[in-house]
């Protein structure tokens, strides 16, 4: 039987510095997986490696445990096995299984529902595949992994809702201009925050950017990067009447943005909305400014919030895909069982034998024999069946040990052309009661 | 009949719980269903409208119930129009119910038959009553969409929690197709009037009365509505200002439609 190990180490388990040592390039990947075939005896590996986790898949024969995996990473990465230890975790089989569904659908990440993650394990087995490093343990794990990362997906509302400031802010622009396309976003001062969230809503639609600043020249460097118009700030707020979304963040000690000024503003506009974001601390807009007509003001606390209550229905979705990741991991097992060849020849067995029962039985009842004879008949029929049995059996039991992998095809080829999985579900079942 | 009724009267109840569900969860399949249920009702109300045209030989407008269904028949019309083109259902849930409460309430209203004099039963009357209706159903997705406005407004000024899970339009939405409602409605309300101007002044059996209970209302009723978009084009009058406009607009057409029916004397019965 295989064993599944796993060694890896996370943002839940290691700061960034000591992720980054234990990070794998996509060569480094290539050539660890002959290592950990040839002299660490994994016949199977898949190497996870991105931002947040570096972890290894492997499966093996041997019952050693995840011990050389661990030897495997020390050495590879020339980290003395004691510092590799704290920061790192192992899981073995059910666990592995459990903790590959959780990082497949986003449960383990640090911001829950994320979209990214999905795609890197599909990647991260591509590699593995293409190498020729899985077999047909990590495949079937993978594959069903990936697969639960999307039937959660599907099931649960995980990935919905804004968690990041550029997404609320493009969420909330939705729900005043229903779409983005052709909308103008304006920047007034400059920021990481502010242009990250204009390039949220510069890829959600808005056609125009533009860019105030106190200094001119300031304003023409940050519009190049958005194509946009440059501005000089001027009081009278005029650079903003053509202005749909206005992102604020200077670091300006008094309101940049009045009330009065913007209801002029407002007036030239013909009351079209406006939705301002004031992602400044100090605040740069007047909180005034939100009982205009038509005018949205939302401050970064406004916005937070916004996060804060889609992270809470996040949580609430990630226990119900908890709940998936536990079924299907059950599942996968049961399944495994399944595959078995000793109870897949036990059935056949079985359902050879019920025949020949059955068949011997109408006989006698014809037949009128004395018991000797009766007897006689019985145990030539049963070594009939022994007799038939006995050079598949064999074969089976042989490639099992040999060439690994092979035998769940024949399992699956018998468990068909005899019907014996009904069989095998009941007994399971049975087993369970 | 009254089996084709009934079923009519049953499949809006479906698509008005749909409808509900929908805005509740945001599945859109939900939607879809709701709007082919609507859909469904709206074709077997239109044959049953039909029925009653032909078994009586006359445009069917004598009594509360045919003119009460005729109603709603438009405001689901408007509604499936409104529903096609800008692929949005959240209307669905204030006009279906609305529809399905009319009809329920007028059915159980005393049904007396008088019958519509020779004199009325022309392409006149034809045109003019479901021009004038038309521009009421207009009106009145106008008014539900201003209701949605001023919803989603109020929740996005208090920074609702709810906000992002709703299923309401964008007030962008809700203030633009509101408008377009509104215009619809004013040329629809225009042509049936004037229709209406040019019968009296040339069928000689009818009398002209400027001062008709109907015609005063309805006269007010354009003017707000006219008002409206013409200080929506030069001053900006949009958003909250138009949803409280189609508000009062609505209440205007509650008076002339059935205010005036019930309490005034009026040359027209509806």
């Amino acid at each position: 039987m295989d064993h599944i190990h796993i060694v890896g180490t996370s943002h839940h388990t290691a700061p960034l510095d000591f992720r980054e040592k234990l990070a794998f390039s996509e060569t480094q990947i290539l050539q660890a997986f002959p290592l950990l075939r040839d002299q660490y005896q994994f016949h199977e590996t898949v190497i996870l490696s991105t931002c947040n986790r570096v972890e290894i898949y492997a499966a093996a024969h041997t019952t050693e445990g995840s011990t050389p995996l661990s030897d495997f990473l020390s050495a590879y990465h020339h980290i003395d096995s004691q510092t590799l230890k704290k920061f790192t975790y192992t899981h073995q089989d059910a666990d592995a299984v459990r903790h590959l569904f959780d990082v497949s659908t986003s449960l383990d990440s640090m911001v829950v529902g994320e979209p990214q993650i999905l795609g890197q394990v599909k990647e991260a087995y591509d590699t593995a595949l293409a190498a020729g490093a899985s077999g047909h343990v990590l495949n079937r794990l993978f594959t069903k992994a990936i697969n639960v990362g999307k039937r959660v997906r599907t099931e649960t509302n995980i990935a919905s809702g804004a968690v990041s400031i550029g997404y609320a802010a493009v969420e909330l622009a939705k729900k005043i201009f229903q779409s983005l396309d052709n909308k103008t976003v304006a920047i007034v001062g400059a920021g990481e925050m502010s242009e990250l969230t204009t390039q949220h809503l510069v890829e959600n639609g808005a056609s125009q950017v533009i860019v105030a600043n106190r200094t001119f020249e300031r304003a023409v460097e940050i519009a190049k990067k958005f194509d946009g118009i440059p501005h000089a700030y001027d009081e009278s707020l005029s650079f903003l009447v053509d202005a749909d979304i206005v992102i604020s963040s200077t670091d300006a000690p008094h309101y940049l943005i009045q009330r009065k000024p913007l209801s002029e503003v407002m007036k030239k506009r013909k009351h079209r909305h406006m939705f301002l974001i004031d992602i400044a601390v100090p605040r740069d807009i007047d909180p005034e400014v939100s009982n205009l007509e038509n005018a949205f003001l939302y401050n970064i606390d406004d916005l937070d919030a916004v996060i804060a209550s889609n992270l809470k229905d996040r949580k609430r979705e990630a226990e119900i895909a908890a709940r998936i990741v536990e079924e299907e991991t059950l599942g996968y097992y049961s399944q495994l069982q399944l595959l078995k060849v000793t109870p897949t020849i036990k059935a056949l067995n079985q359902q050879f034998q019920g025949v020949v029962e059955r068949e011997l039985q109408t006989c006698l009842k014809k037949a009128e024999l004395s018991p000797e004879q009766q007897a006689l008949v019985q145990s030539m029929t049963q070594a009939i069946v022994k007799k038939l049995l006995h050079q598949p059996t064999k074969n089976l039991r042989q490639r099992t040990n040999d060439i690994d992998g092979e035998h769940v095809q024949y399992i699956q080829a018998l468990q068909e052309l005899f019907a014996l999985k009904n069989e095998e579900n009941r007994s399971d079942s049975e087993d369970e009661t | 009949m009254e089996f084709l009724f009934l079923l009519t009267l049953l499949i809006y109840l479906a698509a008005s719980i749909l409808h509900a569900l929908f805005l509740a969860t945001g599945i859109r399949k939900i939607a879809e269903g709701a709007f082919w249920a609507t859909t469904t009702g709206f074709a077997l109300h239109t044959i049953l409208i039909s029925l009653r045209w032909i078994g009586r030989g006359q445009f069917p407008m004598s009594h509360w119930l045919d003119s009460v269904s005729f109603l709603a028949w438009a405001i689901i019309l408007i509604y499936l129009g409104i529903a096609y083109l800008t692929r949005m259902r959240a209307l669905g849930v204030f006009v279906v119910p609305a529809a399905f409460a009319a009809i329920l309430i007028a059915y159980a209203l005393p049904q007396d038959e008088p019958g519509l004099p020779a004199y009325l039963q022309n392409y006149w009357l034809l045109s003019h009553t479901t021009l004038i209706f038309l521009s009421y159903a207009a009106f009145i997705a106008a008014f539900g969409f201003g209701v949605m406005y001023l919803i989603e407004e109020k929740k996005i000024r208090r920074k609702a929690q709810t906000l992002i899970h709703d299923h309401f339009p964008s007030l962008g939405s809700s203030d633009e197709i509101g408008h377009r409602c509104m215009v619809v409605g004013v040329i629809l309300l225009t042509m049936g009037i004037i229709i209406g101007v040019i019968w009296t002044t040339y069928a000689q059996e009818l009398e002209w009365r400027w001062l008709d209970s109907k015609i005063i209302f309805t006269l007010a009723t354009w003017l707000i509505y006219v008002i409206q978009i013409g200080i929506r084009q030069a001053l900006g009058w949009r958003g909250r200002k138009a949803a409280y406009s189609a508000i009062i607009g609505f209440a205007a057409i509650l008076c002339t439609y059935a205010g005036v029916n019930l309490f005034l004397p009026s040359i027209h019965a509806f």
